[in-house]
């Protein structure tokens, strides 16, 4: 029984990475492409964590934990920063976004 | 001391995690260890102290938790479905929160919640910037603008003042 329950978890886990691999490559721009590296990549992580935990003796179980949760803590200010640089610096294209309510209002200097 | 303390019980747990044993000695090691860290690397001292919920927080880490799969799960439905023709929206959107803990947090949890993520906190303005993975038209994107508040909502009723609580609720009425 854990030995399916644990399959279907990695198994979840790698289409999960997959898909982000591949918003990776499909989606149009950079904004767009952190949300693929990060969310679905996340998810598929911590899954695929999930599994192994059910497959390893407790200690090791415990360790995979701070995997997951150090994951869920960088990876939303990587993308944070990435995409505040990308903004600056003019990389996010206009014509895909269907608002736009920061336009012109960036602060020159990096205040906070 | 007495301010330190969390940080110190947080190391000595992650300490404790990283050997993966729970023996006397991991454990003095990591307060050992936590002590000198913090010690040594002076944080500034926290303005204001947060409330503690415990009941409240841990359905916020439920919701978060939650949010993340859905998260996963909607954008890599929008890159099936849209692909290279995916649109996205940059909104502005009222930020509730006075201390720099909460609205830390509130960025994590939009960070969490599916396609969001924020580009710029202006402070002065209480306004803080968006950017939403999907929206096509004007209704999504005050859909996704709703969907912000409300994350803000979730976070204020684990760690908020009342007057935050009820503002987030006032905002959400003027919204629907």
């Amino acid at each position: 029984m854990t030995d399916v329950v644990s399959a279907v978890l990695l198994l979840g886990g790698a289409l999960s990475c997959l898909l982000g691999a591949f918003g990776l490559l499909r989606l149009p721009d950079l904004p767009g492409r952190l949300q693929a590296a990060t969310k679905p990549q996340t998810l598929g992580l911590l899954l695929i964590l999930a599994g192994t935990a059910l497959r390893v003796e407790l200690e090791s179980a415990v360790t995979l934990l701070l995997v997951g949760l150090f994951q869920v803590i960088t990876a939303p200010v990587i993308s944070q920063l990435l995409g505040r640089s990308a903004y600056r610096a003019g990389a996010v294209r206009r014509d895909l976004l269907v608002a736009d309510e920061l336009a012109g209002k960036m602060p020159e200097e990096d205040e906070s | 001391m007495r301010g330190r303390l969390p940080a110190v019980l947080w190391l000595t747990c992650v300490w404790v995690l990283l050997w993966g044993t729970f023996t006397p000695a991991s454990i003095v090691g990591g307060l050992v260890v936590a002590v000198l860290v913090t010690a040594l690397f002076r944080l500034p001292p926290a303005t204001d102290r947060l409330p503690v919920r415990p009941l409240r927080i841990c359905g916020l880490v439920l919701f978060l938790l939650w949010d993340i799969a859905v998260s996963g799960v909607e954008v890599s439905w929008e890159v099936l479905r849209h692909g290279p023709r995916a649109r996205g929206a940059i909104m502005a959107v009222p930020l509730i929160a006075s201390s720099d803990q909460v609205v830390t947090i509130m960025a994590s949890a939009l960070s969490l919640s599916p396609g969001t993520m924020a580009l710029q906190i202006d402070h002065d303005h209480d306004v803080w910037y968006v950017y939403a993975l999907g929206p096509r038209d004007d209704a999504d994107v005050d859909r996704a603008r709703r969907r912000v508040v409300d994350m803000q909502r979730r976070v204020l009723s684990a760690l908020g003042s009342p007057d935050e609580q009820a503002e987030a609720e006032r905002l959400l009425g003027r919204m629907s």
